[in-house]
Protein backbone atom coordinates (compact mmCIF):
# COMPACT_ATOMS: atom_id res chain seq x y z
CA UNK A 1 0.00 0.00 0.00
CA UNK A 2 0.82 3.56 -1.03
CA UNK A 3 0.11 7.08 0.55
CA UNK A 4 1.42 10.10 -0.68
CA UNK A 5 0.38 12.45 1.98
CA UNK A 6 1.81 15.37 0.21
CA UNK A 7 2.17 18.53 2.17
CA UNK A 8 1.86 17.60 5.99
CA UNK A 9 2.99 19.12 8.94
CA UNK A 10 4.96 16.87 11.32
CA UNK A 11 2.46 15.90 13.98
CA UNK A 12 -0.68 14.69 11.95
CA UNK A 13 1.61 13.18 9.81
CA UNK A 14 3.28 11.46 13.00
CA UNK A 15 -0.07 10.48 14.26
CA UNK A 16 -0.83 9.08 10.73
CA UNK A 17 2.08 6.65 11.29
CA UNK A 18 1.91 5.89 14.72
CA UNK A 19 -2.08 4.64 13.98
CA UNK A 20 -0.94 2.47 10.87
CA UNK A 21 2.03 1.04 13.29
CA UNK A 22 -0.67 0.02 16.01
CA UNK A 23 -2.92 -1.25 13.10
CA UNK A 24 -0.02 -2.50 11.52
CA UNK A 25 1.16 -5.22 15.11
CA UNK A 26 -2.98 -5.67 15.68
CA UNK A 27 -2.80 -7.03 12.03
CA UNK A 28 -5.53 -5.17 10.94
CA UNK A 29 -3.97 -3.63 7.78
CA UNK A 30 -0.92 -4.66 5.62
CA UNK A 31 2.55 -2.64 4.79
CA UNK A 32 2.05 0.87 3.90
CA UNK A 33 4.36 3.43 3.13
CA UNK A 34 3.80 6.70 3.30
CA UNK A 35 5.71 9.72 1.74
CA UNK A 36 5.28 13.32 2.63
CA UNK A 37 6.97 16.99 2.73
CA UNK A 38 6.81 18.07 6.27
CA UNK A 39 6.94 22.22 7.26
CA UNK A 40 10.52 23.04 8.86
CA UNK A 41 11.26 21.00 12.37
CA UNK A 42 13.89 19.36 14.04
CA UNK A 43 13.31 15.78 15.35
CA UNK A 44 15.59 14.69 17.85
CA UNK A 45 15.77 10.71 18.62
CA UNK A 46 16.20 9.06 21.09
CA UNK A 47 19.69 9.50 21.70
CA UNK A 48 19.34 12.71 20.67
CA UNK A 49 22.28 15.34 22.04
CA UNK A 50 21.51 19.37 23.49
CA UNK A 51 24.75 19.93 21.86
CA UNK A 52 23.79 19.03 18.08
CA UNK A 53 22.26 22.40 17.60
CA UNK A 54 24.45 25.09 16.61
CA UNK A 55 21.66 27.60 17.94
CA UNK A 56 19.47 28.56 21.11
CA UNK A 57 15.86 27.69 21.64
CA UNK A 58 14.89 31.55 20.84
CA UNK A 59 16.51 31.72 17.47
CA UNK A 60 15.05 28.20 16.45
CA UNK A 61 11.83 30.11 17.55
CA UNK A 62 12.79 32.70 15.37
CA UNK A 63 12.92 30.90 12.25
CA UNK A 64 9.60 29.20 12.62
CA UNK A 65 10.99 25.65 13.11
CA UNK A 66 9.47 23.53 15.69
CA UNK A 67 11.24 20.81 17.51
CA UNK A 68 9.96 17.53 18.37
CA UNK A 69 11.33 14.63 20.64
CA UNK A 70 10.46 10.95 18.41
CA UNK A 71 10.73 7.34 19.17
CA UNK A 72 13.27 6.38 16.34
CA UNK A 73 16.66 5.80 16.62
CA UNK A 74 19.53 8.73 15.61
CA UNK A 75 20.56 12.19 17.01
CA UNK A 76 18.67 15.42 16.05
CA UNK A 77 17.60 15.88 12.31
CA UNK A 78 15.75 18.24 9.94
CA UNK A 79 12.86 18.03 8.06
CA UNK A 80 11.49 20.33 6.02
CA UNK A 81 9.86 22.38 2.59
CA UNK A 82 11.96 20.40 -0.36
CA UNK A 83 13.17 17.07 1.39
CA UNK A 84 10.95 13.67 0.70
CA UNK A 85 10.60 11.54 3.65
CA UNK A 86 9.38 8.26 3.58
CA UNK A 87 7.50 5.92 6.31
CA UNK A 88 7.53 2.13 5.83
CA UNK A 89 5.26 0.29 8.24
CA UNK A 90 6.22 -2.92 7.30
CA UNK A 91 5.92 -5.74 9.51
CA UNK A 92 10.04 -6.84 9.40
CA UNK A 93 9.03 -10.85 10.37
CA UNK A 94 7.98 -10.64 6.55
CA UNK A 95 11.28 -9.33 5.68
CA UNK A 96 13.61 -12.35 7.46
CA UNK A 97 13.46 -9.75 10.89
CA UNK A 98 16.34 -7.76 9.65
CA UNK A 99 16.88 -4.55 10.93
CA UNK A 100 19.89 -4.13 9.02
CA UNK A 101 18.71 -5.30 5.89
CA UNK A 102 15.78 -2.98 6.29
CA UNK A 103 18.11 -0.08 6.43
CA UNK A 104 20.22 -0.52 4.04
CA UNK A 105 17.02 -1.05 1.08
CA UNK A 106 15.76 2.21 2.09
CA UNK A 107 19.38 3.55 1.70
CA UNK A 108 19.70 1.36 -2.03
CA UNK A 109 16.59 2.87 -3.11
CA UNK A 110 17.97 6.52 -2.36
CA UNK A 111 20.93 5.47 -4.21
CA UNK A 112 19.40 4.24 -7.31
CA UNK A 113 17.25 7.26 -7.40
CA UNK A 114 19.75 9.45 -7.42
CA UNK A 115 21.39 7.43 -9.95
CA UNK A 116 18.51 8.85 -12.31
CA UNK A 117 20.39 11.95 -12.72
CA UNK A 118 24.14 10.63 -12.70
CA UNK A 119 24.87 11.39 -9.20
CA UNK A 120 26.64 9.32 -7.54
CA UNK A 121 26.50 8.35 -3.83
CA UNK A 122 26.90 5.68 -1.47
CA UNK A 123 26.69 4.61 2.18
CA UNK A 124 29.42 4.54 4.46
CA UNK A 125 30.64 1.75 6.69
CA UNK A 126 29.13 3.00 10.33
CA UNK A 127 27.71 6.21 9.56
CA UNK A 128 23.72 5.45 8.35
CA UNK A 129 22.34 7.58 5.89
CA UNK A 130 23.05 8.21 1.99
CA UNK A 131 26.23 10.55 0.96
CA UNK A 132 27.52 11.96 -2.13
CA UNK A 133 31.33 12.92 -2.69
CA UNK A 134 30.12 17.14 -0.51
CA UNK A 135 28.19 15.50 2.08
CA UNK A 136 25.19 14.16 3.29
CA UNK A 137 22.20 13.73 0.72
CA UNK A 138 20.07 11.26 2.59
CA UNK A 139 19.17 10.35 6.61
CA UNK A 140 17.74 7.55 8.57
CA UNK A 141 15.93 6.73 11.62
CA UNK A 142 13.85 3.82 12.03
CA UNK A 143 11.67 2.87 15.08
CA UNK A 144 10.89 -0.87 15.53
CA UNK A 145 8.22 -2.48 17.73
CA UNK A 146 6.51 -6.19 17.72
CA UNK A 147 8.75 -6.27 14.73
CA UNK A 148 6.67 -3.58 12.85
CA UNK A 149 8.91 -0.43 11.51
CA UNK A 150 8.33 3.31 11.98
CA UNK A 151 9.71 6.27 10.62
CA UNK A 152 12.12 5.90 7.62
CA UNK A 153 14.30 7.70 5.72
CA UNK A 154 14.72 11.85 4.09
CA UNK A 155 16.10 12.38 1.02
CA UNK A 156 17.07 16.29 0.71
CA UNK A 157 15.50 17.56 -3.17
CA UNK A 158 16.19 21.29 -2.26
CA UNK A 159 16.51 21.85 1.10
CA UNK A 160 17.00 25.31 2.81
CA UNK A 161 20.70 24.90 3.99
CA UNK A 162 20.31 27.96 6.44
CA UNK A 163 17.63 25.46 8.20
CA UNK A 164 20.39 22.85 8.31
CA UNK A 165 22.90 24.70 9.02
CA UNK A 166 21.71 25.09 12.81
CA UNK A 167 22.39 21.29 13.50
CA UNK A 168 25.26 18.90 13.09
CA UNK A 169 22.78 16.38 11.72
CA UNK A 170 23.29 13.09 13.31
CA UNK A 171 25.40 14.99 16.12
CA UNK A 172 28.07 15.05 13.39
CA UNK A 173 30.00 18.10 12.32
CA UNK A 174 29.18 17.04 8.41
CA UNK A 175 27.51 19.19 5.81
CA UNK A 176 24.37 18.32 4.37
CA UNK A 177 23.39 18.62 0.75
CA UNK A 178 20.13 18.63 -1.74
CA UNK A 179 20.26 17.10 -4.97
CA UNK A 180 19.57 20.51 -6.35
CA UNK A 181 23.48 21.44 -5.33
CA UNK A 182 24.36 18.78 -6.82
CA UNK A 183 22.40 18.32 -10.23
CA UNK A 184 21.11 21.09 -12.36
CA UNK A 185 18.56 21.21 -13.38
CA UNK A 186 17.58 19.64 -10.16
CA UNK A 187 14.29 17.68 -10.35
CA UNK A 188 10.99 18.26 -8.52
CA UNK A 189 10.02 16.87 -5.45
CA UNK A 190 7.09 15.27 -6.81
CA UNK A 191 9.47 13.28 -9.65
CA UNK A 192 11.91 12.41 -6.78
CA UNK A 193 9.29 10.76 -5.08
CA UNK A 194 8.16 9.23 -8.19
CA UNK A 195 11.39 7.71 -8.76
CA UNK A 196 12.22 6.67 -5.28
CA UNK A 197 8.77 4.82 -5.18
CA UNK A 198 9.26 2.75 -8.08
CA UNK A 199 12.82 1.62 -7.37
CA UNK A 200 12.09 1.22 -3.58
CA UNK A 201 9.24 -1.62 -4.69
CA UNK A 202 11.88 -3.03 -7.22
CA UNK A 203 13.90 -3.79 -4.53
CA UNK A 204 11.15 -5.36 -2.55
CA UNK A 205 9.42 -7.02 -5.09
CA UNK A 206 6.46 -5.40 -4.16
CA UNK A 207 3.94 -3.30 -6.81
CA UNK A 208 2.23 0.16 -4.41
CA UNK A 209 -1.49 0.14 -4.81
CA UNK A 210 -2.10 3.82 -4.00
CA UNK A 211 -4.46 4.31 -1.43
CA UNK A 212 -5.48 8.56 -0.73
CA UNK A 213 -4.49 9.91 2.41
CA UNK A 214 -7.99 8.83 4.28
CA UNK A 215 -7.36 5.53 3.60
CA UNK A 216 -6.99 4.94 7.35
CA UNK A 217 -9.76 6.89 8.51
CA UNK A 218 -12.24 4.27 10.01
CA UNK A 219 -10.13 1.54 9.88
CA UNK A 220 -9.63 -0.85 12.89
CA UNK A 221 -11.93 0.86 15.45
CA UNK A 222 -14.79 -1.89 14.81
CA UNK B 1 20.74 -19.15 35.09
CA UNK B 2 18.94 -20.61 38.02
CA UNK B 3 15.90 -22.06 37.64
CA UNK B 4 12.80 -20.02 37.09
CA UNK B 5 15.14 -17.32 36.09
CA UNK B 6 14.74 -16.34 32.28
CA UNK B 7 17.21 -14.57 30.58
CA UNK B 8 16.74 -11.67 28.72
CA UNK B 9 18.73 -11.79 25.56
CA UNK B 10 19.93 -9.42 22.79
CA UNK B 11 18.11 -10.72 19.80
CA UNK B 12 19.40 -11.20 16.40
CA UNK B 13 18.69 -7.92 13.91
CA UNK B 14 20.67 -8.83 10.89
CA UNK B 15 24.10 -7.77 10.76
CA UNK B 16 24.27 -5.11 12.89
CA UNK B 17 27.24 -4.20 15.19
CA UNK B 18 27.16 -3.70 19.09
CA UNK B 19 23.89 -1.91 20.23
CA UNK B 20 23.21 0.66 22.72
CA UNK B 21 20.79 0.08 25.70
CA UNK B 22 18.67 3.14 25.72
CA UNK B 23 15.85 2.62 27.95
CA UNK B 24 15.22 -0.02 30.52
CA UNK B 25 11.20 0.50 30.18
CA UNK B 26 10.09 -1.28 33.54
CA UNK B 27 11.73 -1.16 36.65
CA UNK B 28 13.82 -3.98 38.81
CA UNK B 29 11.24 -6.11 40.67
CA UNK B 30 8.80 -4.89 38.48
CA UNK B 31 6.03 -7.08 37.03
CA UNK B 32 6.15 -8.22 33.40
CA UNK B 33 3.84 -9.92 30.94
CA UNK B 34 5.64 -12.26 28.67
CA UNK B 35 5.45 -10.16 25.38
CA UNK B 36 5.28 -6.75 26.77
CA UNK B 37 7.82 -3.80 26.30
CA UNK B 38 10.74 -4.35 28.03
CA UNK B 39 14.07 -2.44 27.15
CA UNK B 40 14.81 -0.30 23.70
CA UNK B 41 18.14 -0.47 22.00
CA UNK B 42 19.76 1.28 19.50
CA UNK B 43 21.73 0.25 16.43
CA UNK B 44 22.62 1.30 12.93
CA UNK B 45 20.00 4.37 13.68
CA UNK B 46 17.15 2.15 14.72
CA UNK B 47 16.07 2.15 17.80
CA UNK B 48 14.41 -1.63 18.98
CA UNK B 49 11.98 -2.72 21.43
CA UNK B 50 12.64 -5.82 22.97
CA UNK B 51 9.51 -8.08 24.15
CA UNK B 52 9.78 -9.51 28.04
CA UNK B 53 10.50 -13.24 27.14
CA UNK B 54 8.67 -14.40 30.18
CA UNK B 55 6.67 -13.61 32.94
CA UNK B 56 7.25 -12.43 36.31
CA UNK B 57 9.59 -9.75 37.82
CA UNK B 58 12.34 -7.95 35.95
CA UNK B 59 15.05 -9.60 38.31
CA UNK B 60 18.17 -7.97 37.26
CA UNK B 61 19.86 -5.59 34.62
CA UNK B 62 22.56 -6.63 33.49
CA UNK B 63 23.88 -4.59 30.63
CA UNK B 64 22.37 -0.81 31.77
CA UNK B 65 21.40 2.81 30.00
CA UNK B 66 24.26 3.58 27.70
CA UNK B 67 25.69 -0.29 27.93
CA UNK B 68 26.77 -2.10 24.67
CA UNK B 69 25.66 -5.51 24.08
CA UNK B 70 26.10 -8.14 20.80
CA UNK B 71 23.73 -10.58 19.71
CA UNK B 72 22.69 -13.24 22.39
CA UNK B 73 24.17 -11.14 25.22
CA UNK B 74 22.18 -11.07 28.13
CA UNK B 75 20.91 -7.89 29.22
CA UNK B 76 19.13 -8.80 32.03
CA UNK B 77 16.70 -11.81 33.42
CA UNK B 78 13.11 -12.41 34.44
CA UNK B 79 12.66 -13.98 37.01
CA UNK B 80 9.56 -15.75 36.01
CA UNK B 81 5.94 -15.64 37.95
Amino acid sequence: MLVKLGRLAYDPALALQRRAHALRVAGRIRDVLFTVEHDPVFTCGRRARAESFRVDAAGIEAAGIAVRRVERGGDVTYHGPGQLVVYPIFDLRAQGRDVKGHVATLEEAAIRTLAGWGLVATRREGLPGVWTARGKVGSVGVYVRRWVSMHGLALNVAVDAAHFAMIDPCGLPIRAVSIADEVAPAPSLVVVEERFVAEYGKLLGVRWREEPATWLEGRGDG
Amino acid sequence: MAEGVTPVRMPDLGEVGAAVVVEWLVGVGSAVVAGDDLVEVETEKTTFVIPAPASGRLGAIRVPVGGTARVEDVLGSIDRA
